[in-house]
Parts: structure tokens; C-alpha cells; sequence
């Protein structure tokens, strides 16, 4: 379970989440929507500790990471997985390292298991023949699917997605998306997406929770959703029911 | 008004400082892969080589036409190698590799590591468990380190070829005459002062282009900003280690031995 309590953080004076609080469950999906600045991606990285919190808690089963050191961190982004916005591959190495890079820092493992492994993600994320390629020998769309892929082969309990359908068409969105739920339910992980997707949302989700100005506004499953009052909340609806 | 000038630079300087200090204590902690090393020392070397040779050659080739027309009227030509080369070696080297390596190397290492901060691989390796600093910063800071002295070689060589040329073609001097009196003028302590000023350069533009590279912020704009920034923070560093450098050579009495 993670949970946040009261989580504030801010840039230069500017406050980006203030006073966050919600929980989440194992195995769950939930979808983390909200307007462009309004803290959804702050959000995610100071659960994995590449921001650090100017106050509040936060908590993954039990344990407070918050206040951990770069090196106690290395447990908790083992069990957290993060597939970034970009797909924020390494030029210089090819798929295969790409995805066995994480297997090396993190575990102490036999290069026929490494090998395996690797096998194994990118089969889940549905590529084949691309681990001697180089990153900028595929299509944007495979170098997301390849991000996810070197996430998946670490086995984290947790997948956290920043926004993980930006700048693709609507058939790879949507391949992406399902590829998320299928992930979520065939892995038992628990899944974090942060995103501007209000209708994949509604499809896939959990739970749906709505952050506006650095704070949630609105949080529940999709029937929840479509009883909200709430403005930003009507106006994501309103998206939905145009894209069909 | 003096505040808000000064306000950015010594910001600049006190994260310049934290951050090499982090690089040595990441350093001291463990040593970086070897093959990462090697492939920053190659890359870097064989981008600015033959541009070193080529500006090393025609650099030799101005310090010869300017020594020819200072010497020419005391009649001692004789000492244009051993002058020329001697100035070369201690000043004019050292410094024209740096600004070499700044212009090439500095710039390029500032684009592609803030290109790696903005599109967020330098997290992706955090998260992958892995140090930033120990994977892309001191490989990227020792290739330049080590580099810098296999140019200063090639750059040297070059300068005292064109030197020699010009000597030959614009004073009339003969190769022997000019090469005469190289070992009676640049002495060890002539080397020693190019060494240490080519050490204390590369490890600025090591350094300062790395941390530029490594804290850019604000995509593809704030990459362009970082090389800019890299540029002009570099130049100007190095012309002031310079100075002091020389002041530190001075005081050691290396450049009265040399002389």
C-alpha cells in the first residue's frame, strides 16, 4: 500500500502540491489526472526519491521513504518501478543493455538469466527482434514500449507511469493503455499513471483521482467520477464524450 | 545592481564546488568501469585531434613570424626555435588546447548530458539503481582529464613543425639552426609549467562542463542555454587559471629556472 499524507512541495517559491493526501491500495490501478503543472509528475517523483518533499509523509507498506538517503533509496526504486514521459532510453547502448542495464545495478544475476529475463519483458510488451537494435533504430512508440519493458524486467511491485501515452497516435495510445491493464492484471502489480487520458481512465482504472492547483479535488471509480460536481472534473467528462 | 550581477556567479560557483566535490567523493568511493573510461578517452581524443594538429601548427607558425621580427634586429635568429618553442610549450599550448576542448569537447559534453537531464535518462538511471555520477559524470570528466594531455602532445608536435616551417620559409633559417638551440632553452621546468597548466585546465573544463550539462533544466532552450553557459564560463576560467597558474609558476621559481 502507499499512501501520501499531507505531501507539499515547492520551486522556487512556487507551490506545486499542497498538502496532498490519499491512499493506495495493492494490485490497484489508478489513474492520477489533472491539468498540465498541477504536481502529477512531482508527484510520482518524490515517491521514487527524485525530489525530495519540503513537508509531509509518504509511506510504502508501512516504511517511510521520504526521509531515506539516496542509497536507502535503491530498495524502494527496486520495488517502483518508473516508466518516465519520455521513453529516456540510453543512446549509446542497445535494446538489450538497454533493458539489462537495471538487472546489473539491481540484482547480481548469471547473463544467461540476464538474458532471460530481458527475453521475457520485451515479450511481454509485445516486441521481438529488437534487442540488437540501437534506440534510434525503432519508432518512438517501440522506444516507449521498450521503456516499459526495462522496467517490467527489474519484477518491481509496483509500475508507475508519467504520463505514458504522450506524443503517440491514438492506436499506439490505445495499445499502450490496454498493454497497462493487461500488465497490471497478469502481474498483480499494483499500477500508478499519471496522465491527461480521462477516457483510457474511465476505461481501465481502478480509481480515478483528480488533482487541480496542487491539490485533489476529486477521487473515486469512474461511476464516482461521473456524479462529480466538480468543474475540472466536467470539463475532463466533457472531453470523453467528445472523442466519442 | 553589483548584487543581482554577482548573485548568478557565485551561485554558479558554490554548485560548481558541491558538485565536483560529490565527483571526488564518488571517485574516492569507487572507481568507474575501466571500458567506460577508455571509450570517453578515444572519443574525445579522436573528435579534437586533428583540429588541435591544425590550429597547433599554424599557432607554432605565428609565434615563429612574431619571435623573427622581435629577434631579427639583435642579429639572433640563431635562438628563434628555442624561443618559439619554449613560449609554446609553458603558455600558448596548454592554452590553445583548452580553448580547443572547450569549443569542441566542453560544448559537446554540456549538450549531451543536458539533453540526458531533459529527457529524463539521468533519472532512468537513478531509478535503475544506478549512481549518475559514477555511469555518465566521471567517465565524461577523466576522458577530458586524460585527453587533454595525448592533444597537448599532438598540439605541441604540430606547433613546433609549423613554427620550424615558417622558420624555414619567412626567416630563412635553416631546420638544423632552428632546432639547435631547443634543448639549451626549453628545460624541464618549461614542460613541467605546460603539464600543470594543461592538468589545471581540463580539469576546470572537465568540471564546469559536466556540472552544466549534468543541472540543465527547461528542455531543448535550457540545453542550448547550458552550452552557451559552458562556452563563456570555460573561456573565462580558463584565461583567469591562467594567470594564476602563472603567478603560482612564478612564485615556485620555475619560470626564472627555466629562463
Amino acid at each position: 500500500m502507499i499512501e501520501f499524507i499531507n505531501l507539499k512541495k515547492s520551486f522556487s517559491g512556487r507551490e506545486v502540491l499542497r498538502g496532498i493526501s490519499f491512499k493506495i491500495e495493492k494490485g490497484e490501478i489508478v489513474f492520477i489526472l489533472g491539468t498540465s503543472g498541477t504536481g502529477k509528475s512531482v508527484l510520482l517523483k518524490n515517491l521514487v526519491g527524485l525530489l525530495q518533499p519540503d513537508s509531509g509523509e509518504i509511506y510504502i507498506d508501512g516504511d517511510r521513504v521520504d526521509q531515506k538517503t539516496e542509497e536507502e533509496y535503491l530498495p524502494v526504486r527496486k520495488k517502483c518501478g518508473m516508466v518516465f514521459q519520455h521513453p529516456a532510453l540510453f543512446d549509446s547502448l542497445t535494446i538489450f543493455e538497454n533493458i539489462a542495464f537495471g538487472l546489473r545495478k539491481h540484482f547480481d544475476l548469471e547473463e544467461a538469466e540476464i538474458t532471460r529475463r530481458v527475453e521475457k519483458a520485451l515479450h511481454l510488451v509485445h516486441l521481438k527482434d529488437v534487442d540488437k537494435k540501437m534506440p534510434q533504430d525503432i519508432s518512438y512508440g517501440m522506444q516507449k514500449r521498450v521503456s516499459l519493458a526495462r522496467t517490467l524486467a527489474i519484477q518491481p511491485e509496483v509500475l508507475l507511469f508519467d504520463e505514458p501515452t504522450t506524443g503517440l497516435d491514438p492506436v499506439t495510445t490505445n495499445a499502450i493503455n490496454k498493454l497497462i491493464f493487461d500488465l497490471s492484471r497478469e502481474l498483480k502489480v499494483t499500477s500508478v499513471v499519471v496522465s491527461h487520458d480521462m477516457h483510457c481512465a474511465m476505461d481501465i482504472a481502478d480509481r480515478i483521482i483528480v488533482l487541480d492547483k496542487g491539490q485533489v479535488v476529486a477521487e473515486g471509480t469512474a461511476e464516482q467520477m461521473m456524479q462529480s460536481e466538480h468543474p475540472l472534473v466536467k470539463d475532463f467528462l466533457e472531453e470523453v464524450e467528445r472523442g466519442h | 545592481m553589483v548584487i543581482s550581477l554577482l548573485s548568478p556567479i557565485v551561485t554558479d560557483i558554490g554548485g560548481g564546488y558541491l558538485f565536483f566535490k560529490d565527483v571526488l567523493r564518488s571517485a574516492l568511493k569507487k572507481w568507474p568501469r575501466r571500458e567506460l573510461v577508455f571509450q570517453q578517452i578515444w572519443m574525445v581524443s579522436t573528435q579534437s585531434a586533428s583540429t588541435t594538429a591544425l590550429a597547433g601548427f599554424f599557432v607554432g607558425a605565428v609565434m615563429t613570424v612574431q619571435f623573427t621580427m622581435q629577434i631579427k634586429q639583435f642579429g639572433a635568429l640563431g635562438y628563434l626555435g628555442g624561443l618559439s618553442t619554449s613560449a609554446t610549450i609553458r603558455e600558448i599550448g596548454p592554452l590553445l588546447i583548452a580553448f580547443m576542448l572547450s569549443g569542441k569537447v566542453g560544448a559537446f559534453t554540456s549538450a549531451e548530458l543536458g539533453t540526458m537531464r531533459v529527457t529524463e535518462q539521468i533519472d532512468a538511471i537513478r531509478c535503475l539503481g544506478a549512481d549518475p555520477i559514477q555511469e555518465i559524470i566521471l567517465p565524461r570528466f577523466l576522458g577530458i582529464v586524460v585527453s587533454s594531455f595525448f592533444l597537448l602532445a599532438v598540439g605541441l608536435f604540430m606547433s613546433i613543425f609549423g613554427g620550424l616551417f615558417l622558420g624555414v620559409l619567412f626567416a630563412g633559417i635553416n631546420p638544423e639552426e632552428y632546432l639547435r638551440h631547443v634543448p639549451a632553452i626549453v628545460k624541464w621546468p618549461s614542460l613541467a609549467i605546460g603539464l600543470f597548466k594543461c592538468f589545471t585546465f581540463a580539469v576546470l573544463l572537465g568540471g564546469i562542463c559536466t556540472y552544466k550539462g549534468y543541472t540543465t533544466t527547461g528542455g531543448a532552450v535550457g540545453v542550448g542555454k547550458s552550452v552557451v553557459n559552458t562556452a563563456v564560463s570555460t573561456m573565462v576560467a580558463i584565461v583567469v587559471a591562467d594567470w594564476i597558474t602563472s603567478v603560482i609558476a612564478e612564485s615556485a621559481g620555475i619560470i626564472y629556472m627555466s629562463w
